[in-house]
């Protein structure tokens, strides 16, 4: 992961459609594209997992469905824990045979249509719940050397929780971090760095507009009228932090797209 | 094996209004789902066709909008669907509703399970189900969260009730009404769902299933219903917990529990 931030290549997010679109082959369509556009610029395509718990579709079916290409350093799965063992085992299987290398390991957000994963299913026996560190440990057992295995960090959770957290999810075997959303300096980012200089970390920058979507996830209400520009607040984040990756979340392809390519050189 | 589902179309929200004047749901402008009950009923046809092998086929009555509930089945491993529409079914109560449904599956024959949920989140009634089975005259068990054993000529569920769960023996044909604690209903893949977007769903009307016109519809239908009126808005109460961590944790716990949330 660490040549993903010597080489300058964004972490690019791109949703899957939803399972209850009514339009399925028009998402289709702006999704293949996206991704193409992505594999195109030499970024990397981060295709999310039933985000915030809205049921969308898998990325690897969708790249193999759509039959887009793989290039193994530029596509970045998420995989969360609401799933069925078999469906899991499906999707990491299919990401081994693709070449799909990197994998963002998140407990999830979840719905009341999705699966959980059970501590059996993933061979934990002192637990009572499926988190990203089981997750990761069944991972590394099951599919040894074949995965670089990332991991969330949250500088909105109380901070020695996290931390402690953050420990558990190494010393389960990850090997790179994604932030949430930072808009300013973020002294808890710092705190991380500081502890893992060697991991590679990833800073995530909110590219929508509506900043007050972010309210939940900071924990603090955002007011709906807050103006935000996000590409300024991208160039603050790489003068910020030179050390770390970019992930683009809700990157607006039509408007924002041409504008990254000469921020960050 | 063949095994048919029946599924309905139902309102999205809760806040579906009811017209004064028919006292029916209205379903205009509202988003239309799967009744979430019947996803488990959906699920528990395909995996017991995978695993006896046969097939399982969805049947609704609705609207033709219900096409998408019958699609969204067949995206999940149902092997085909058939849609019960015309203006003469409209109106039909359950007593009619399951009558319908009866003819179909008469219709379709050599039929040895008929599945359903356990009831529809618009109607609440758990009648349907039943009422097929009494139509048909065949065997049945509600609220079931477990298919034990099948065989060619029977089958053993385990029956939910309040107080624990009864083992039952029925021979078939029969009609079972699953409970959400049967299974895992899966959520259906991209394959899945083009494919179902290609498959043609034949609709029958009353004339194709020999339905008795007199027993379908609003004619059909003995239910009256004489007035409608909200429920009473619920009283909500916030509750303090106080104490260290492990007490809030271990009272939160019990709260919980209390309430079968968790």
């Amino acid at each position: 992961m660490i040549h993903h931030i010597r080489n300058k290549i964004y972490h690019v997010e791109v949703l899957p459609p939803k399972q209850d679109s009514e339009k399925l082959e028009k998402d289709l369509e702006i999704f293949s594209n996206k991704y193409l556009r992505v594999m195109d610029s030499g970024y990397c395509a981060c295709i999310t997992d039933n985000a915030m718990g809205l049921l969308s579709f898998q990325g690897t079916e969708m790249i193999e469905e759509l039959d887009l290409p793989v290039i193994p350093e530029q596509v970045m799965i998420h995989l969360n824990t609401f799933h069925t063992k078999d469906d899991l085992d499906n999707i990491l299987d299919i990401c081994k045979s693709k070449g799909i290398r990197h994998l963002l390991i998140i407990t999830g957000d979840g719905s009341e249509r999705l699966p959980k994963l059970q501590p059996s299913d993933v061979g934990a026996t002192d637990v009572e719940s499926v988190t990203s560190v089981e997750l990761l440990k069944y991972i590394n057992r099951e599919y040894p050397d074949t995965f670089v295995l990332g991991v969330a960090f949250n500088p909105y959770e109380p901070e020695e929780h996290e931390f402690e957290k953050m420990e558990r999810k190494m010393k389960a075997g990850a090997t790179f971090i994604i932030t949430q959303p930072l808009i300013e300096r973020n002294e808890i980012v710092e705190r991380l760095l500081e502890k893992y200089p060697e991991i590679p970390v990833i800073v995530e920058a909110w590219m929508s507009r509506k900043l007050h979507l972010l309210s939940e996830a900071v924990g603090y209400e955002i007011p709906e009228n807050t103006e935000f520009d996000p590409i300024s607040t991208l160039k603050m984040l790489h003068k910020l932090y030179p050390e770390c990756g970019i992930y683009l979340s809700l990157l607006g392809f039509k408007t924002q797209y041409d504008l990254i390519k000469d921020i960050w050189v | 094996m063949k095994i048919v589902v029946c599924i309905k179309q139902v309102p999205a929200t809760n806040d579906a209004k009811i017209d004064p004047k028919t006292k029916r749901i209205v379903r205009k402008g509202i988003k239309a789902i799967l009744n979430p009950f019947d996803t488990y009923a959906v699920e528990e046809g395909v995996q017991l066709r995978d695993k006896f092998r046969g097939e399982v086929i969805a049947l609704s009555m609705g609207p033709q909008k219900a096409e998408e509930s019958l699609r969204e089945a067949i995206s999940v491993g149902v092997d085909r669907a058939i849609l019960l529409s015309d203006r003469a079914f409209g109106g039909s109560d359950t007593w009619a509703t399951s009558y319908a449904l009866a003819k179909a599956i008469e219709k379709i024959g050599d039929v040895d399970l008929v599945i359903c949920g356990k009831q529809a989140i618009d109607g609440d009634t758990a009648q349907v189900g039943p009422g097929i089975a009494a139509h048909l005259d065949w065997l049945q068990a509600t609220y079931v969260m477990a298919v034990e054993e099948i065989s060619s000529s029977s089958i053993r569920v385990k029956r939910m009730h309040e107080d624990g769960y009864d083992i039952c023996e029925m021979s078939l044909p029969a009609v079972i009404t699953v409970v959400k604690d049967i299974n895992i209903p899966r959520v259906p893949s991209l394959k899945g769902r083009l494919a179902s977007r290609k498959c043609e769903i034949p609709v029958w009307k009353p004339d194709d299933i020999g339905a008795d016109t007199s027993k379908i519809g609003l004619d059909g239908s003995p239910t009256r219903v004489v007035k409608i009126q909200p429920p009473p808005p619920r009283h909500t109460s916030t509750k303090k917990i106080e104490g260290s961590s492990t007490e809030c944790a271990q009272s939160l716990l019990r709260e919980l529990r209390l309430r079968s949330i968790i």
